[in-house]
Protein backbone atom coordinates (compact mmCIF):
# COMPACT_ATOMS: atom_id res chain seq x y z
CA UNK A 1 0.00 0.00 0.00
CA UNK A 2 1.39 3.59 -0.97
CA UNK A 3 0.79 5.69 2.36
CA UNK A 4 -1.78 8.69 2.34
CA UNK A 5 0.70 11.39 3.50
CA UNK A 6 2.60 12.21 0.39
CA UNK A 7 2.53 13.15 -2.96
CA UNK A 8 3.25 11.27 -5.87
CA UNK A 9 4.63 12.05 -9.12
CA UNK A 10 3.88 10.05 -12.95
CA UNK A 11 7.92 9.06 -12.63
CA UNK A 12 7.47 7.56 -9.94
CA UNK A 13 8.93 9.60 -7.28
CA UNK A 14 7.55 11.14 -4.35
CA UNK A 15 7.02 14.14 -1.74
CA UNK A 16 6.62 14.12 1.73
CA UNK A 17 5.60 17.79 2.24
CA UNK A 18 6.11 19.77 5.58
CA UNK A 19 6.08 23.55 5.47
CA UNK A 20 8.23 24.52 3.01
CA UNK A 21 10.35 21.58 2.48
CA UNK A 22 9.94 18.08 0.82
CA UNK A 23 11.38 14.80 1.41
CA UNK A 24 12.02 13.09 -1.73
CA UNK A 25 11.91 8.96 -2.49
CA UNK A 26 11.00 6.70 -4.92
CA UNK A 27 7.90 4.77 -4.98
CA UNK A 28 7.49 1.10 -3.79
CA UNK A 29 6.26 0.56 -7.95
CA UNK A 30 9.86 1.93 -8.86
CA UNK A 31 11.88 -0.09 -6.38
CA UNK A 32 10.33 -3.13 -7.98
CA UNK A 33 10.50 -2.59 -11.49
CA UNK A 34 13.96 -1.61 -10.64
CA UNK A 35 14.94 -4.84 -8.51
CA UNK A 36 18.28 -4.57 -6.44
CA UNK A 37 19.59 -1.07 -5.82
CA UNK A 38 23.43 -1.04 -6.20
CA UNK A 39 23.96 2.38 -6.50
CA UNK A 40 22.76 5.82 -6.22
CA UNK A 41 24.47 8.84 -7.51
CA UNK A 42 23.76 10.97 -4.29
CA UNK A 43 23.27 14.55 -5.58
CA UNK A 44 25.18 17.77 -3.42
CA UNK A 45 23.50 19.61 -1.17
CA UNK A 46 22.79 23.69 -1.94
CA UNK A 47 21.90 23.00 -5.84
CA UNK A 48 18.93 24.02 -7.78
CA UNK A 49 16.92 21.33 -9.17
CA UNK A 50 13.76 21.75 -11.22
CA UNK A 51 10.71 20.10 -11.20
CA UNK A 52 10.28 17.31 -13.68
CA UNK A 53 13.94 17.08 -14.06
CA UNK A 54 16.66 14.82 -13.34
CA UNK A 55 17.82 15.23 -9.49
CA UNK A 56 20.03 11.99 -10.02
CA UNK A 57 20.49 8.61 -11.37
CA UNK A 58 19.89 5.30 -9.54
CA UNK A 59 21.66 1.85 -10.43
CA UNK A 60 20.11 -1.13 -10.18
CA UNK A 61 21.06 -5.12 -10.88
CA UNK A 62 18.49 -4.37 -14.39
CA UNK A 63 19.03 -0.75 -15.26
CA UNK A 64 20.60 2.91 -14.55
CA UNK A 65 17.68 5.19 -14.46
CA UNK A 66 16.82 8.77 -13.44
CA UNK A 67 15.29 9.86 -10.00
CA UNK A 68 12.87 12.68 -11.57
CA UNK A 69 12.32 15.57 -8.88
CA UNK A 70 8.64 16.47 -8.21
CA UNK A 71 9.28 19.45 -6.88
CA UNK A 72 11.36 22.51 -7.84
CA UNK A 73 13.92 23.94 -4.75
CA UNK A 74 17.26 23.76 -3.62
CA UNK A 75 18.57 20.51 -2.04
CA UNK A 76 18.74 21.22 2.32
CA UNK A 77 19.91 17.52 2.97
CA UNK A 78 21.02 13.77 1.23
CA UNK A 79 20.52 10.59 2.88
CA UNK A 80 24.15 10.37 2.77
CA UNK A 81 23.24 6.27 4.20
CA UNK A 82 22.32 5.26 0.86
CA UNK A 83 25.97 5.43 -0.48
CA UNK A 84 26.87 2.38 1.56
CA UNK A 85 23.40 1.22 1.82
CA UNK A 86 21.92 1.19 -1.78
CA UNK A 87 19.66 -1.49 -0.66
CA UNK A 88 17.45 0.17 1.86
CA UNK A 89 15.73 2.12 -0.82
CA UNK A 90 14.33 -1.80 -1.75
CA UNK A 91 13.89 -2.22 1.76
CA UNK A 92 11.97 1.01 2.99
CA UNK A 93 11.38 3.14 -0.31
CA UNK A 94 8.99 5.74 1.96
CA UNK A 95 11.06 5.60 4.87
CA UNK A 96 14.66 5.06 5.47
CA UNK A 97 14.98 4.83 1.77
CA UNK A 98 14.46 8.65 1.28
CA UNK A 99 16.33 10.26 -1.17
CA UNK A 100 16.83 14.13 -0.30
CA UNK A 101 15.32 17.21 1.31
CA UNK A 102 14.26 19.34 -1.22
CA UNK A 103 13.19 23.59 0.47
CA UNK A 104 10.48 24.34 -2.41
CA UNK A 105 10.34 27.12 -4.53
CA UNK A 106 7.21 26.92 -5.89
CA UNK A 107 4.25 25.06 -4.11
CA UNK A 108 1.62 25.20 -6.41
CA UNK A 109 3.56 22.41 -8.07
CA UNK A 110 2.31 20.03 -5.96
CA UNK A 111 -1.48 20.82 -7.23
CA UNK A 112 -0.48 18.68 -10.67
CA UNK A 113 0.97 15.33 -8.09
CA UNK A 114 -0.76 12.84 -7.43
CA UNK A 115 -2.68 11.43 -4.10
CA UNK A 116 -2.72 8.02 -3.32
CA UNK A 117 -5.91 6.35 -4.73
CA UNK A 118 -4.66 8.21 -8.19
CA UNK A 119 -1.33 7.08 -7.94
CA UNK A 120 -2.70 3.39 -7.50
CA UNK A 121 -5.10 4.05 -10.54
CA UNK A 122 -2.24 5.06 -12.78
CA UNK A 123 0.31 2.24 -11.98
CA UNK A 124 -2.60 -0.22 -12.59
CA UNK A 125 -3.52 1.94 -15.99
CA UNK A 126 0.68 2.19 -16.61
CA UNK A 127 1.48 -2.05 -15.93
CA UNK A 128 -1.81 -3.17 -17.83
CA UNK B 1 71.12 -1.97 -46.49
CA UNK B 2 72.38 -0.92 -42.59
CA UNK B 3 69.64 0.45 -40.34
CA UNK B 4 70.78 1.81 -37.35
CA UNK B 5 67.64 2.98 -34.76
CA UNK B 6 68.07 4.61 -31.79
CA UNK B 7 65.82 3.57 -28.80
CA UNK B 8 64.15 -0.17 -28.30
CA UNK B 9 60.89 0.81 -26.86
CA UNK B 10 57.48 -0.11 -28.77
CA UNK B 11 58.44 2.24 -31.67
CA UNK B 12 62.04 1.15 -32.04
CA UNK B 13 62.22 -2.45 -31.34
CA UNK B 14 59.45 -3.46 -33.95
CA UNK B 15 61.29 -1.52 -36.15
CA UNK B 16 64.33 -3.40 -35.79
CA UNK B 17 62.63 -6.58 -36.18
CA UNK B 18 60.45 -5.48 -38.91
CA UNK B 19 64.01 -3.96 -41.15
CA UNK B 20 65.67 -7.41 -39.85
CA UNK B 21 62.78 -9.54 -41.63
CA UNK B 22 63.41 -7.11 -44.63
CA UNK B 23 66.80 -8.38 -45.01
CA UNK B 24 68.45 -5.17 -43.70
CA UNK B 25 71.48 -5.39 -41.10
CA UNK B 26 70.22 -3.69 -37.96
CA UNK B 27 71.66 -1.63 -35.41
CA UNK B 28 69.70 -1.11 -31.93
CA UNK B 29 70.97 1.73 -29.40
CA UNK B 30 69.41 1.59 -26.19
CA UNK B 31 70.37 3.28 -23.52
CA UNK B 32 68.34 2.48 -20.72
CA UNK B 33 66.64 -1.14 -21.27
CA UNK B 34 64.95 -2.49 -23.92
CA UNK B 35 61.02 -2.28 -24.24
CA UNK B 36 61.53 1.32 -23.75
CA UNK B 37 58.97 3.44 -21.19
CA UNK B 38 56.00 0.65 -22.53
CA UNK B 39 57.65 -2.40 -20.79
CA UNK B 40 60.06 -0.64 -17.98
CA UNK B 41 58.05 2.30 -16.98
CA UNK B 42 54.31 1.94 -18.49
CA UNK B 43 51.97 -0.25 -19.83
CA UNK B 44 53.32 -3.67 -18.47
CA UNK B 45 54.41 -2.02 -14.65
CA UNK B 46 50.97 -0.52 -14.66
CA UNK B 47 48.88 -3.92 -15.95
CA UNK B 48 51.08 -5.90 -13.63
CA UNK B 49 49.52 -3.95 -11.03
CA UNK B 50 46.33 -3.61 -11.78
CA UNK B 51 46.47 -7.38 -12.18
CA UNK B 52 47.37 -7.27 -8.59
CA UNK B 53 44.76 -4.87 -7.68
CA UNK B 54 41.96 -7.12 -9.33
CA UNK B 55 43.12 -9.73 -7.66
CA UNK B 56 42.47 -7.74 -4.22
CA UNK B 57 38.75 -6.62 -5.39
CA UNK B 58 37.79 -10.24 -5.86
CA UNK B 59 39.31 -11.28 -2.91
CA UNK B 60 37.47 -9.10 -0.88
CA UNK B 61 34.23 -9.95 -2.71
CA UNK B 62 34.93 -13.48 -2.55
CA UNK B 63 31.77 -14.37 0.10
CA UNK B 64 29.38 -12.40 -3.18
CA UNK B 65 30.47 -15.77 -4.79
CA UNK B 66 29.57 -17.85 -1.94
CA UNK B 67 33.62 -18.52 -1.07
CA UNK B 68 34.11 -18.51 2.33
CA UNK B 69 38.20 -17.18 3.41
CA UNK B 70 39.26 -17.06 6.89
CA UNK B 71 41.93 -14.41 7.60
CA UNK B 72 42.43 -10.94 6.36
CA UNK B 73 42.80 -10.41 2.88
CA UNK B 74 45.71 -7.34 1.93
CA UNK B 75 48.17 -6.08 -0.46
CA UNK B 76 51.62 -6.57 0.08
CA UNK B 77 53.34 -3.79 -2.03
CA UNK B 78 56.35 -4.98 -1.87
CA UNK B 79 55.61 -8.68 -3.29
CA UNK B 80 53.19 -6.68 -5.90
CA UNK B 81 56.56 -4.60 -6.59
CA UNK B 82 58.64 -8.26 -7.19
CA UNK B 83 56.32 -9.40 -9.78
CA UNK B 84 55.94 -6.51 -11.28
CA UNK B 85 59.54 -7.06 -11.76
CA UNK B 86 59.66 -10.68 -12.87
CA UNK B 87 56.91 -9.72 -15.37
CA UNK B 88 59.09 -6.62 -16.73
CA UNK B 89 62.26 -9.18 -16.58
CA UNK B 90 60.37 -11.90 -18.62
CA UNK B 91 59.17 -9.87 -21.61
CA UNK B 92 62.81 -8.09 -21.75
CA UNK B 93 64.30 -11.34 -22.09
CA UNK B 94 61.45 -12.07 -24.87
CA UNK B 95 62.71 -8.85 -27.08
CA UNK B 96 66.50 -9.84 -26.54
CA UNK B 97 65.68 -13.06 -27.61
CA UNK B 98 64.00 -12.09 -30.65
CA UNK B 99 67.14 -9.22 -31.78
CA UNK B 100 68.94 -12.30 -30.68
CA UNK B 101 67.20 -14.65 -33.52
CA UNK B 102 67.31 -11.74 -36.44
CA UNK B 103 70.90 -10.71 -35.66
CA UNK B 104 69.88 -7.84 -34.45
CA UNK B 105 72.86 -5.89 -33.04
CA UNK B 106 72.12 -4.02 -29.19
CA UNK B 107 74.66 -1.54 -28.67
CA UNK B 108 73.74 0.04 -24.82
CA UNK B 109 74.60 3.25 -24.58
CA UNK B 110 73.39 6.79 -25.43
CA UNK B 111 73.54 7.73 -29.40
CA UNK B 112 73.39 10.76 -30.45
CA UNK B 113 73.36 11.21 -34.65
CA UNK B 114 76.49 13.10 -35.61
CA UNK B 115 75.71 13.37 -39.35
CA UNK B 116 73.47 12.32 -41.90
CA UNK B 117 74.74 8.04 -41.88
CA UNK B 118 76.56 8.36 -38.54
CA UNK B 119 75.57 7.75 -34.95
CA UNK B 120 77.86 8.63 -32.07
CA UNK B 121 77.39 6.33 -29.36
CA UNK B 122 78.77 6.79 -25.62
CA UNK B 123 78.37 3.23 -24.26
CA UNK B 124 77.29 2.18 -20.85
CA UNK B 125 80.63 1.39 -19.79
CA UNK B 126 82.04 4.44 -21.05
CA UNK B 127 83.33 3.62 -24.41
CA UNK B 128 82.78 5.26 -27.78
CA UNK B 129 81.52 3.68 -30.42
CA UNK B 130 80.66 5.57 -33.92
CA UNK B 131 77.92 3.31 -36.16
CA UNK B 132 77.45 3.89 -39.65
CA UNK B 133 74.02 3.02 -41.09
CA UNK B 134 72.82 3.77 -44.51
CA UNK B 135 69.10 4.92 -42.82
CA UNK B 136 68.21 5.77 -39.14
CA UNK B 137 65.59 5.29 -37.35
CA UNK B 138 64.20 7.89 -34.67
CA UNK B 139 62.71 6.03 -31.60
CA UNK B 140 63.82 7.68 -28.61
CA UNK B 141 60.13 8.24 -26.96
CA UNK B 142 59.26 10.55 -23.96
CA UNK B 143 59.03 10.89 -20.08
CA UNK B 144 56.95 12.36 -17.67
CA UNK B 145 56.56 16.14 -18.39
CA UNK B 146 57.78 18.49 -15.77
CA UNK B 147 56.62 21.51 -14.92
CA UNK B 148 58.24 24.29 -11.89
CA UNK B 149 54.41 23.87 -10.13
CA UNK B 150 55.21 20.36 -9.09
CA UNK B 151 58.52 19.52 -8.38
CA UNK B 152 58.93 15.82 -8.64
CA UNK B 153 61.42 14.91 -6.34
CA UNK B 154 60.64 10.66 -5.89
CA UNK B 155 59.83 10.96 -2.61
CA UNK B 156 56.87 13.33 -1.71
CA UNK B 157 55.93 14.06 -4.98
CA UNK B 158 56.29 11.33 -7.81
CA UNK B 159 55.89 10.96 -11.50
CA UNK B 160 54.61 7.77 -12.91
CA UNK B 161 58.13 6.04 -12.71
CA UNK B 162 58.75 6.66 -8.87
CA UNK B 163 55.18 4.61 -8.81
CA UNK B 164 55.82 2.25 -9.84
CA UNK B 165 58.77 1.09 -7.85
CA UNK B 166 56.78 2.19 -4.82
CA UNK B 167 57.20 -0.34 -2.23
CA UNK B 168 55.38 1.45 0.62
CA UNK B 169 51.95 2.42 0.41
CA UNK B 170 51.36 5.79 1.31
CA UNK B 171 47.74 6.74 3.50
CA UNK B 172 46.74 8.97 1.19
CA UNK B 173 47.99 10.36 -2.41
CA UNK B 174 46.63 13.88 -4.30
CA UNK B 175 46.54 13.21 -8.30
CA UNK B 176 47.06 15.55 -10.01
CA UNK B 177 45.49 14.91 -13.59
CA UNK B 178 42.59 12.99 -14.00
CA UNK B 179 43.88 11.69 -17.69
CA UNK B 180 44.68 8.10 -18.73
CA UNK B 181 47.70 7.59 -16.09
CA UNK B 182 45.92 9.67 -13.09
CA UNK B 183 42.81 7.47 -13.59
CA UNK B 184 44.80 4.27 -14.25
CA UNK B 185 47.04 4.79 -11.18
CA UNK B 186 43.98 6.14 -8.70
CA UNK B 187 41.99 2.57 -9.52
CA UNK B 188 45.07 1.24 -8.30
CA UNK B 189 46.01 2.85 -5.58
CA UNK B 190 42.21 3.16 -4.13
CA UNK B 191 41.91 -0.63 -4.32
CA UNK B 192 45.24 -1.01 -2.15
CA UNK B 193 43.21 0.95 0.48
CA UNK B 194 44.85 4.63 -0.12
CA UNK B 195 43.17 7.46 0.35
CA UNK B 196 42.81 9.33 -3.08
CA UNK B 197 42.19 12.70 -4.15
CA UNK B 198 42.12 13.63 -7.94
CA UNK B 199 42.71 17.74 -8.46
CA UNK B 200 42.13 18.25 -12.49
CA UNK B 201 42.53 21.08 -14.74
CA UNK B 202 39.92 20.32 -17.46
CA UNK B 203 35.91 19.89 -16.62
CA UNK B 204 35.74 15.90 -16.31
CA UNK B 205 37.67 13.21 -16.27
CA UNK B 206 39.70 11.28 -19.24
CA UNK B 207 39.20 14.63 -21.47
CA UNK B 208 40.34 12.38 -24.98
CA UNK B 209 36.66 9.90 -24.26
CA UNK B 210 33.87 10.15 -25.32
CA UNK B 211 31.75 12.23 -22.91
CA UNK B 212 29.29 9.81 -21.46
CA UNK B 213 32.40 7.51 -20.69
CA UNK B 214 33.54 10.24 -18.62
CA UNK B 215 30.66 9.98 -16.74
CA UNK B 216 30.35 6.75 -15.94
CA UNK B 217 34.01 6.33 -15.10
CA UNK B 218 33.71 9.67 -12.81
CA UNK B 219 30.87 7.75 -11.18
CA UNK B 220 32.83 4.64 -10.69
CA UNK B 221 35.72 6.74 -8.92
CA UNK B 222 32.96 8.22 -6.85
CA UNK B 223 32.00 4.01 -5.87
CA UNK B 224 35.47 3.42 -5.20
CA UNK B 225 35.56 6.58 -2.85
CA UNK B 226 38.37 8.48 -5.12
CA UNK B 227 37.66 12.22 -4.37
CA UNK B 228 37.36 13.36 -8.34
CA UNK B 229 37.68 17.49 -8.09
CA UNK B 230 37.59 18.74 -11.92
CA UNK B 231 37.86 22.50 -12.97
CA UNK B 232 40.64 23.21 -10.57
CA UNK B 233 44.01 24.97 -11.02
CA UNK B 234 46.57 24.07 -8.28
CA UNK B 235 49.03 27.09 -8.04
CA UNK B 236 51.53 25.66 -5.54
CA UNK B 237 52.38 22.75 -3.85
CA UNK B 238 54.00 22.45 -0.25
CA UNK B 239 56.21 20.35 0.73
CA UNK B 240 55.29 19.63 4.90
CA UNK B 241 57.16 17.72 7.83
CA UNK B 242 54.57 14.67 6.80
CA UNK B 243 53.15 14.69 3.01
CA UNK B 244 52.27 17.42 0.68
CA UNK B 245 50.02 20.02 0.31
CA UNK B 246 47.92 21.65 -3.16
CA UNK B 247 46.68 24.63 -3.15
CA UNK B 248 44.33 26.00 -5.20
CA UNK B 249 42.92 28.71 -6.91
CA UNK B 250 40.72 30.83 -4.17
CA UNK B 251 43.11 29.16 -1.72
CA UNK B 252 41.20 25.89 -1.15
CA UNK B 253 43.87 23.32 0.07
CA UNK B 254 44.05 19.76 -0.34
CA UNK B 255 46.87 17.14 1.61
CA UNK B 256 48.14 14.00 1.44
CA UNK B 257 51.55 12.00 2.24
CA UNK B 258 52.40 12.07 -1.43
CA UNK B 259 51.45 13.28 -4.39
CA UNK B 260 51.84 11.71 -7.88
CA UNK B 261 51.96 14.24 -10.56
CA UNK B 262 50.06 12.38 -14.38
CA UNK B 263 50.18 16.13 -16.44
CA UNK B 264 51.14 14.49 -19.60
CA UNK B 265 54.49 13.05 -21.53
CA UNK B 266 57.59 15.06 -22.80
CA UNK B 267 59.48 14.44 -25.80
CA UNK B 268 63.19 12.92 -25.56
CA UNK B 269 64.50 15.02 -28.77
CA UNK B 270 67.45 16.58 -26.45
CA UNK B 271 71.05 15.29 -26.72
CA UNK B 272 69.96 13.19 -30.13
CA UNK B 273 71.61 15.12 -32.72
CA UNK B 274 68.29 16.92 -34.11
CA UNK B 275 70.65 19.77 -34.29
CA UNK B 276 73.37 18.18 -36.38
CA UNK B 277 71.78 17.38 -39.08
CA UNK B 278 69.03 20.18 -38.79
CA UNK B 279 65.78 18.00 -38.59
CA UNK B 280 63.04 20.23 -37.67
CA UNK B 281 60.62 20.14 -34.83
CA UNK B 282 57.09 20.88 -34.58
CA UNK B 283 55.18 23.71 -31.59
CA UNK B 284 55.45 21.41 -29.12
CA UNK B 285 58.56 19.93 -29.70
CA UNK B 286 58.46 17.19 -31.42
CA UNK B 287 59.59 15.75 -34.57
CA UNK B 288 58.07 16.57 -37.40
CA UNK B 289 57.37 13.53 -39.80
CA UNK B 290 55.24 12.94 -43.10
CA UNK B 291 53.32 10.00 -43.84
CA UNK B 292 56.35 7.82 -44.49
CA UNK B 293 57.90 8.18 -41.12
CA UNK B 294 60.44 10.03 -42.90
CA UNK B 295 61.68 12.98 -40.69
CA UNK B 296 62.83 16.96 -42.90
CA UNK B 297 65.62 15.41 -43.84
CA UNK B 298 66.13 12.63 -46.11
CA UNK B 299 67.02 9.05 -45.18
CA UNK B 300 65.93 9.48 -41.20
CA UNK B 301 62.91 8.26 -39.56
CA UNK B 302 61.47 9.10 -36.58
CA UNK B 303 58.65 6.61 -34.51
CA UNK B 304 56.61 6.43 -31.73
CA UNK B 305 56.26 9.35 -28.81
CA UNK B 306 58.65 11.85 -30.39
CA UNK B 307 56.88 12.11 -32.93
CA UNK B 308 53.56 13.59 -31.21
CA UNK B 309 50.40 12.41 -31.89
CA UNK B 310 48.46 9.75 -30.19
CA UNK B 311 51.33 8.75 -27.67
CA UNK B 312 50.38 5.04 -27.80
CA UNK B 313 52.75 1.78 -27.89
CA UNK B 314 50.48 0.52 -30.38
CA UNK B 315 50.42 3.31 -32.80
CA UNK B 316 54.22 3.72 -32.17
CA UNK B 317 54.55 -0.17 -33.33
CA UNK B 318 52.68 0.48 -36.26
CA UNK B 319 54.45 3.31 -37.16
CA UNK B 320 58.14 1.59 -36.61
CA UNK B 321 56.76 -1.18 -39.26
CA UNK B 322 56.06 1.96 -41.79
CA UNK B 323 59.82 3.58 -41.53
CA UNK B 324 61.34 0.18 -41.58
CA UNK B 325 59.43 -0.76 -44.71
CA UNK B 326 60.36 3.09 -46.25
CA UNK B 327 63.94 2.29 -45.00
CA UNK B 328 64.36 -0.50 -46.85
CA UNK B 329 62.92 0.86 -49.84
CA UNK B 330 59.41 -0.19 -49.68
CA UNK B 331 56.30 2.66 -49.93
CA UNK B 332 53.75 2.46 -46.92
CA UNK B 333 52.16 4.90 -45.48
CA UNK B 334 50.64 5.59 -41.41
CA UNK B 335 47.15 5.61 -41.52
CA UNK B 336 46.20 7.11 -38.09
CA UNK B 337 41.79 6.47 -39.19
CA UNK B 338 41.52 3.17 -36.63
CA UNK B 339 43.31 3.32 -34.21
CA UNK B 340 41.67 1.49 -30.61
CA UNK B 341 42.95 2.83 -27.42
CA UNK B 342 42.75 1.32 -24.03
CA UNK B 343 42.81 2.71 -20.33
CA UNK B 344 43.09 0.03 -17.94
CA UNK B 345 40.74 1.45 -15.08
CA UNK B 346 38.49 -0.30 -12.81
CA UNK B 347 35.95 -0.46 -15.10
CA UNK B 348 38.53 -1.01 -18.10
CA UNK B 349 37.67 1.66 -21.09
CA UNK B 350 38.03 1.07 -24.87
CA UNK B 351 37.22 3.19 -27.39
CA UNK B 352 37.94 3.49 -31.27
CA UNK B 353 36.97 5.76 -33.63
CA UNK B 354 34.96 9.13 -33.16
CA UNK B 355 33.28 10.84 -30.06
CA UNK B 356 30.09 11.92 -30.54
CA UNK B 357 31.27 15.52 -29.68
CA UNK B 358 33.66 15.42 -32.32
CA UNK B 359 31.47 14.09 -35.38
CA UNK B 360 28.73 16.68 -34.45
CA UNK B 361 31.93 19.15 -34.24
CA UNK B 362 32.93 17.60 -37.57
CA UNK B 363 28.94 18.52 -39.20
CA UNK B 364 28.48 14.81 -39.11
CA UNK B 365 24.53 13.95 -38.04
CA UNK B 366 24.86 10.64 -36.07
CA UNK B 367 22.64 8.37 -34.52
CA UNK B 368 24.03 6.53 -31.03
CA UNK B 369 23.17 3.05 -29.58
CA UNK B 370 23.75 2.32 -26.32
CA UNK B 371 23.55 -0.83 -24.26
CA UNK B 372 24.56 -1.41 -20.62
CA UNK B 373 26.49 -4.54 -19.58
CA UNK B 374 23.85 -4.81 -16.84
CA UNK B 375 21.13 -6.09 -18.91
CA UNK B 376 23.45 -9.43 -19.99
CA UNK B 377 23.28 -12.24 -18.22
CA UNK B 378 27.38 -13.17 -18.59
CA UNK B 379 28.01 -9.89 -16.58
CA UNK B 380 25.68 -11.01 -14.09
CA UNK B 381 26.87 -13.89 -13.87
CA UNK B 382 30.63 -12.57 -13.32
CA UNK B 383 29.50 -10.45 -11.28
CA UNK B 384 30.60 -7.28 -13.20
CA UNK B 385 27.65 -5.68 -14.28
CA UNK B 386 28.77 -1.54 -14.15
CA UNK B 387 29.48 0.32 -17.82
CA UNK B 388 27.60 0.12 -21.19
CA UNK B 389 28.56 0.15 -25.09
CA UNK B 390 27.91 3.12 -27.74
CA UNK B 391 27.86 2.89 -30.92
CA UNK B 392 28.11 6.01 -32.93
CA UNK B 393 26.47 5.29 -36.52
CA UNK B 394 26.15 7.77 -39.26
CA UNK B 395 22.70 8.89 -39.67
CA UNK B 396 22.36 8.41 -43.58
CA UNK B 397 24.68 5.52 -44.19
CA UNK B 398 24.08 3.92 -40.84
CA UNK B 399 28.04 3.35 -41.29
CA UNK B 400 29.67 2.95 -37.74
CA UNK B 401 31.88 5.72 -37.14
CA UNK B 402 32.79 5.53 -32.80
CA UNK B 403 32.55 2.39 -30.50
CA UNK B 404 33.26 3.62 -26.55
CA UNK B 405 33.26 0.39 -24.21
CA UNK B 406 33.34 0.89 -20.29
CA UNK B 407 32.89 -1.95 -18.38
CA UNK B 408 34.39 -5.32 -17.99
CA UNK B 409 37.12 -6.49 -20.42
CA UNK B 410 36.31 -3.18 -22.56
CA UNK B 411 39.98 -3.00 -23.88
CA UNK B 412 39.63 -6.51 -25.66
CA UNK B 413 36.09 -5.94 -26.90
CA UNK B 414 36.85 -2.77 -28.27
CA UNK B 415 38.52 -4.54 -31.08
CA UNK B 416 34.95 -6.03 -32.55
CA UNK B 417 34.69 -2.11 -33.10
CA UNK B 418 37.58 -1.70 -34.82
CA UNK B 419 37.41 -4.22 -36.74
CA UNK B 420 34.21 -2.77 -37.58
CA UNK B 421 35.10 0.43 -38.59
CA UNK B 422 37.71 -0.66 -40.45
CA UNK B 423 35.90 -2.79 -42.80
CA UNK B 424 32.99 -0.06 -43.36
CA UNK B 425 30.42 -1.86 -41.56
CA UNK B 426 26.62 -0.41 -40.76
CA UNK B 427 25.06 -0.45 -37.32
CA UNK B 428 22.44 -3.25 -38.45
CA UNK B 429 25.26 -5.26 -39.97
CA UNK B 430 26.68 -5.27 -36.86
CA UNK B 431 23.12 -5.87 -35.27
CA UNK B 432 22.46 -9.11 -37.65
CA UNK B 433 25.90 -10.32 -36.63
CA UNK B 434 25.04 -13.65 -34.59
CA UNK B 435 27.12 -12.97 -31.47
CA UNK B 436 27.52 -15.79 -29.04
CA UNK B 437 25.74 -16.10 -25.99
CA UNK B 438 26.25 -15.38 -22.71
CA UNK B 439 29.64 -13.52 -23.31
CA UNK B 440 30.11 -9.20 -22.75
CA UNK B 441 30.50 -9.17 -26.84
CA UNK B 442 26.35 -9.20 -26.66
CA UNK B 443 26.99 -5.36 -25.52
CA UNK B 444 28.25 -4.54 -29.10
CA UNK B 445 25.43 -6.73 -31.10
CA UNK B 446 22.25 -4.69 -28.34
CA UNK B 447 24.36 -1.40 -29.07
CA UNK B 448 24.18 -1.40 -32.88
CA UNK B 449 20.42 -2.61 -32.57
CA UNK B 450 20.05 0.10 -30.32
CA UNK B 451 21.13 2.48 -32.68
CA UNK B 452 17.54 1.78 -34.64
CA UNK B 453 15.40 1.16 -31.32
CA UNK B 454 15.34 -2.15 -31.85
CA UNK B 455 17.61 -3.77 -28.78
CA UNK B 456 16.18 -6.91 -28.03
CA UNK B 457 17.15 -6.85 -24.12
CA UNK B 458 16.26 -3.15 -23.73
CA UNK B 459 13.22 -1.81 -22.12
CA UNK B 460 13.47 1.55 -22.84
Amino acid sequence: MNPEDIKYHKEHTWAKVKGKKATIGITDYAQESLGDVVYIDLPETDIDVEANTDLTEIESTKATSAVISPVSGTILEVNDKLADSPEVINEDPYGKGWIAVIEMSDQSELDVLMDADEYEAYIEEESK
Amino acid sequence: MRIAIIGSGPGGYVAAIKAAQLGAQVTVIEKDEVGGTCLNWGCIPTKTLSASAEALYKAKRLSEYGIDVQGEVKPDLSRIIDRKDKVVATQIKGIRSLFKFRNINLIEGSGRIKSIGQIDVEKRDGTRQVVEADKIIIASGSRPARISTFPIDGKSILSSNEAVVLRQLPQSLIIIGAGVIGCEFACIFAEFGVEITMLELLDRAVSTEDYEISEILERELKKKKIKVVTGVKVERVEILPDGVRAVVEGEKTYSAEKMLVSIGRQYNTEDIGLEAVGISKGPRGEIIVDDSMETTIKGIYAVGDVVGGMLLAHVASKEGIVAAVNACGGDMKMDYSVVPAAIFTSPEIGSVGLREHQAVSKGLKVRAGRFQFRALGKAHAMGEIAGFVKIIADSDSDRILGVHIIGPHAADLVHEGALAIKGGMTAKQLGEMIHAHPTLSEGLMEAAEDVHGSAIHSAK
